[in-house]
């Protein structure tokens, strides 16, 4: 069950992928604004939220993992700091493309823009420290983690607070029931995908874990002196 | 060949009225706008899809090849071991 888990939720974000293509494309209205290029939103949020949730997640899990040393916790911090790093790149791809058609301009240094390009670089760090650091260097990373977590709330509240061209956080609950229509299925699509991909990453850090133990324990085996037999 | 007389009563020909030259311009020149707008658009949504998509299966093949990096580095050990 476990492992046909990821397959499952790949399967069904295939499943649904088309269905939100359609739906975004021919049931949705054409926004009055912007026009067609608003249709980059449908992909554009969830891909922010998901983001956003796997920073959470993230920063939870490395607390776990200094709080309680759990190599479950230390695997699934990883995992979503990689994944942080996958969306939150398509988030800042896929925002200037966005920006280009609509404001003219594909970065504006607006304070979400911002927010969102440091917690890239924060979870860039991360992984980074995780890939090369020394020995002890997991609680530092750890560290970073925690920080990046905290950016999530800056990211969100930066268009309440500071004067910025994007929109407020309130567009999301305006939203007539069409577009919302088109909203959700992108949004499973994509969470089932990186949760499909989290999982399976998950599984790798702790496969790299086992292994790890497995040659030590073999290495010391090999290096004990043979058992004396007999009895002299 | 004699010109077609508009003032015979059951002729079928009907002059077009309200789309002078200037307003069939207009409308030419708006659809011809609406028409790049929406073709800019829609690269643009392309561009964006495709970064998306991309990315994912990007980091899908970096863990495929990661699971047949541990696949083997499993069978080097599972040989160890039995040797």
């Amino acid at each position: 069950m476990k492992k046909i888990l990821p397959l499952a939720f790949l399967g069904a974000a295939a499943l649904i992928f088309p269905v939100s293509v359609k739906t975004i494309f021919l049931d949705t209205p054409i926004e009055k604004q912007m026009g067609t290029v608003q249709k980059i939103f449908y992909f554009h949020v969830p891909l922010a939220w998901i983001m956003m949730l796997l920073a959470v997640v993230c920063g939870v899990a490395a607390g776990i993992q200094l709080r309680r040393d759990s190599k479950r916790a230390e695997a699934i911090s990883i995992a979503a700091a990689e994944l942080v790093l996958v969306t939150g790149l398509g988030v800042l791809i896929t925002g200037p493309i966005w920006g280009h058609a609509t404001w003219g301009k594909p970065w504006t240094w607006d304070a979400r823009q911002v927010s969102t390009g440091l917690l890239w670089l924060v979870f860039a760090a991360y992984v980074l420290v995780r890939h090369y650091g020394a020995a002890g260097s997991e609680r530092l990373a750890a560290g970073l983690a925690i920080f990046g977590a905290i950016d999530v709330p800056v990211i969100y509240y930066a268009v309440k607070v500071w004067k910025t061209t994007h929109p407020s956080n309130d567009v999301a609950g305006s939203l007539p029931s069409s577009m919302w229509a088109a909203l959700w299925p992108a949004l499973i699509a994509l969470l089932l995908t990186s949760l499909a991909l989290l999982i399976i990453r998950v599984r790798q850090e702790l496969t790299d874990v086992t292994l790890d133990e497995a040659w030590i324990a073999l290495d010391d085996a090999g290096a004990q002196p043979a058992p004396v037999s007999g009895d002299a | 060949m004699a010109a077609p007389d508009n003032n015979t009563p059951n002729d079928d020909y009907e002059p077009v009225e309200g789309l002078d030259q200037q307003t069939v311009a207009c409308v030419r020149a708006c659809e011809s706008e609406a028409a790049a707008k929406t073709a800019s658009d829609y690269e643009h949504i392309v561009w964006a899809y495709g970064v998306i998509w991309s990315l994912f299966a990007i980091y899908g093949v970096f863990l495929w090849r990661r699971a047949s990096r541990q696949a083997v580095e499993i069978a080097d050990l599972q040989q160890r071991l039995s040797s």
